[in-house]
């Protein structure tokens, strides 16, 4: 077992987070960034990000929303000018201007970035081309991922028409149409009807199985339990801990979440609970409390006792094994959903 | 380069797809040349207009007035005439606009002269205001004739060494005599252009700033959209996303210009002038529409704001710079100003161009100050673009 890395504390000075044993050689590196800094006037939305990704490794950026993944990925992707930091991908640096680089990146941004006034066929060619292709090669690798898709029969209406989930799909061809080797999607299911998003799901699963290394930010727990390689948890432009799941999960050292939905305010009943021995951090959320408790099903009764004492109804109960969610409540102090 | 291309050939497929391109680069030009084709003729001089003369006299004078004055202006074929008996039909023909304007000569007109009474011809003027202006003219033409042989019989009288009706005879027939002395007015003007091919030159200038403005408008968009960001993302430089938006522009204008020169061409028999000059003069116009229009939408955020602020800047260029009015009939500060609009620049090159022995060396103080405006607004504007697209 590795030891995941980790970094608390004041955003201070920009430093990039601990080198993680678990990150991937050096000749296997696809995409390398490090430093990552932006500011917006007084707002400092990335503060010195940095990690590394492994060819045919799957990478997931998880953090609430604003917690500066989109940032973060504008960066990697030559689009927005950074204010320090440095960016290599396959081995060349990365900038607003820089081209070649960008050719081995497939980006498939958070808000759909497709013509609504041409059909996907015209989407696909005139992305394509911008990518250099053309030809019978053009019209084949189209026609290919029009299948992975499964937009072929659609391809030629236009995509105004399209459902929700058909423009997210034609989102994701686009930045599959020239085989990249470094796909990064940017949350691909924000928006998305369950079906459509287990379809993107397992379409990124497979590609990461053909040697593609993926860069994927979500701020679903599961999407990046079930996806991912290797985890870095972002919050407030920082990386607060990076590594695997099993790693991640261990720093919370075995404790389980307890999770209680409750009618009306709860932070009364959060500071009640955490003053019971044993209890690692109780947190108000909007109708609810997570508590983070080792042997929750010991304290259990304890824990419904103090939360019904000032007559406080509890709709639930559910305890769950430790996962990331519970990793990000111990290390931020602040739910995923937040 | 070649990414510009396919950018441009992106954007003027959109077009073409929501008709715009349509709209704008091809029936507006086309429409505005069929309506001046029916509305406007080619030369200045085929102006005519229609009197009726109502003579209570039927004296020398009359006669004088009639078939001297007015008939010079019949037979310069710019003016027809009627004679009428009755006061009343004569306004009734006025205010129906079957006549320009109306004379109206007093009984007595003979007698007055002769015995240095006042006499009045009047004048009934309709919605002409130029048919009115020249009835007075030449009646006042007419007027100071008489005037001048009334004085003239007065100052023999007063001397007392003159037969009386024989001075007056004689003043009669100095009257049909060429004056010793004619005066000419002469202004030193420049060359003009014919009156269809002002109008569709005008339009022209005028239209191909909204036919410019879809690169710059095609940018906002794809902030609007998300499609910026994936552009942004592709192997090509911010450059060529600018280049291909130009270019699309720069094709829109030009099928205006194109489309407007041919049809006032064929269908008004517009005189434009030399084929290869024309060109010279339409991409330098082209070019500085592009440069504006691409600054005004530098200035906007939205597409929507984009085309309202182009809108402004278009008509407002427009109106200063003589396409309503041409800047010759206005005040002297609006000429002036009127030499910063690139409607100016053109309009006098296509002027200069009514001459057949115009050259490139004289219409290229305007190719070059609309290339200098297209330089200056072009840069300014894609560099506000381009700063906003790297941010």
């Amino acid at each position: 077992m590795v030891a995941p890395s980790i970094e608390r504390g004041p955003a201070a000075a920009p430093s990039p987070p601990k080198a993680a044993a678990s990150t991937p050689a050096a000749d296997g590196v696809i995409l390398a960034c490090a430093g990552l800094v932006k500011r917006f006037g007084a707002r400092t939305a990335v503060n010195g990000v940095g990690f590394v990704i492994g060819r045919g490794e799957t990478y997931g950026l998880l953090g609430p929303n604003g917690a500066g993944k989109t940032t973060t990925i504008s960066m990697v992707c030559g689009i927005l000018a950074r204010d320090a930091g440095t960016v290599v991908v396959d081995g060349r640096p990365v900038d607003i201007g820089t081209i070649a680089a960008k050719a081995a990146i497939g980006y498939v941004p958070q808000d759909l970035a497709i013509y609504p006034d041409l059909s996907a066929l015209e989407n696909l060619r005139f992305f394509g081309r911008l990518y250099g292709m053309g030809g019978r090669a053009l019209d084949r690798r189209v026609d290919e991922v029009l299948t992975v898709v499964d937009l072929r029969d659609r391809a030629k209406d236009r995509t105004e028409q399209y459902s929700g989930g058909m423009k997210r799909r034609l989102n994701i061809a686009i930045g599959l149409l020239h085989t990249p080797r470094l796909l990064i999607l940017d949350e691909p299911t924000v928006g998305v009807d369950p079906q459509s998003r287990n379809a993107i799901l397992e379409s990124v699963a497979a590609l990461s199985a053909e040697g593609m290394g993926i860069l994927y930010t979500t701020h679903y727990m599961e999407e990046a339990e079930r996806l991912c390689d290797r985890i870095g948890i972002i919050d407030e432009g920082r990386i607060v801990a990076e590594g695997t799941r099993r790693e991640l999960v261990d720093l919370v050292g075995g404790v389980d979440r307890v999770s209680l939905s409750i009618a009306g305010d709860g932070r009364g009943v959060a500071a009640e609970i955490g003053r019971i021995e044993g209890i690692s951090s109780a947190t108000a959320r909007e109708n609810g409390i997570d508590v983070l408790v080792a042997g929750a099903r010991r304290l259990l009764p304890r824990i419904l006792d103090a939360a019904t004492r000032d007559g406080v109804a509890v709709r639930s109960v559910e305890v769950i094994e430790p996962d990331l969610e519970s990793v990000f409540l111990h290390l931020t102090g602040k739910a995923l959903r937040d | 380069m070649r990414a510009a291309f396919v950018i441009a050939v992106r954007i003027l497929r959109q077009r073409l797809i929501d008709r715009s391109a349509i709209v704008f680069a091809v029936l507006t030009p086309l429409g505005l040349a069929l309506a001046f084709s029916v509305l406007i003729p080619n030369e200045f001089s085929s102006f005519r207009t229609r009197f009726v003369v109502v003579d209570r006299d039927g004296g020398t004078a009359a006669h004088v007035l009639v078939d001297e004055v007015l008939g010079s202006l019949v037979e310069a074929d710019v003016l027809e005439y009627e004679t009428m008996t009755d006061e009343a039909a004569a306004a009734d023909a006025v205010r129906a606009g079957e006549a320009g304007a109306a004379i109206i000569i007093p009984a007595g007109l003979d007698a007055a002269i002769e015995t240095g009474r006042p006499a009045e011809i009047r004048i009934l003027g309709g919605e002409y205001a130029v048919s009115l202006e020249l009835a007075r003219s030449a009646v006042s033409r007419f007027a100071s004739a008489v005037g001048a042989v009334q004085l003239m019989v007065a100052t023999s009288t007063a001397l007392g060494d003159a037969d009386v009706p024989g001075a007056v005879v004689a003043a009669q027939a100095a009257i049909h005599d060429p004056a010793p002395i004619g005066v000419m007015d002469t202004a030193i003007a420049r060359l003009q252009a014919g009156l269809a091919t002002f109008y569709g030159a005008a339009m022209a200038i005028m239209f191909v700033f909204f036919a410019t403005q879809y690169g710059a408008l095609a940018l906002l968009s794809d902030r609007q959209v998300g499609t910026m960001n994936r552009l942004l993302a592709a192997p090509i430089s911010p450059a060529s996303i600018l280049l291909g938006a130009s270019i699309a522009s720069f094709v829109m204008g030009l099928v205006a210009m194109v489309v407007l020169v041919v049809a006032t061409t064929v269908l008004q028999d517009a005189n434009w002038g030399s084929p290869g000059l024309v060109a010279a003069l339409v991409l330098a116009a082209v070019a500085a529409a592009m440069g504006i229009s691409t600054l005004a939408a530098s200035i906007a955020r939205t597409p929507q704001q984009a085309g309202g602020l182009n809108a402004i800047v278009a008509l407002s260029l427009a109106a200063i710079g003589g396409v309503f009015i041409p800047v010759s009939q206005a005040p002297e500060s609006l000429a002036t100003v009127s030499q910063v609009t690139p409607h100016f620049w053109f309009l006098r090159g296509i002027d200069t161009l009514a001459s057949p022995a115009s050259t490139l060396a004289d219409i290229a103080p305007s190719i070059a100050i609309l290339l200098a405006m297209a330089v200056v607004t072009g840069a300014i504007g894609l560099a506000r673009a381009r700063r906003t697209l790297v941010a």
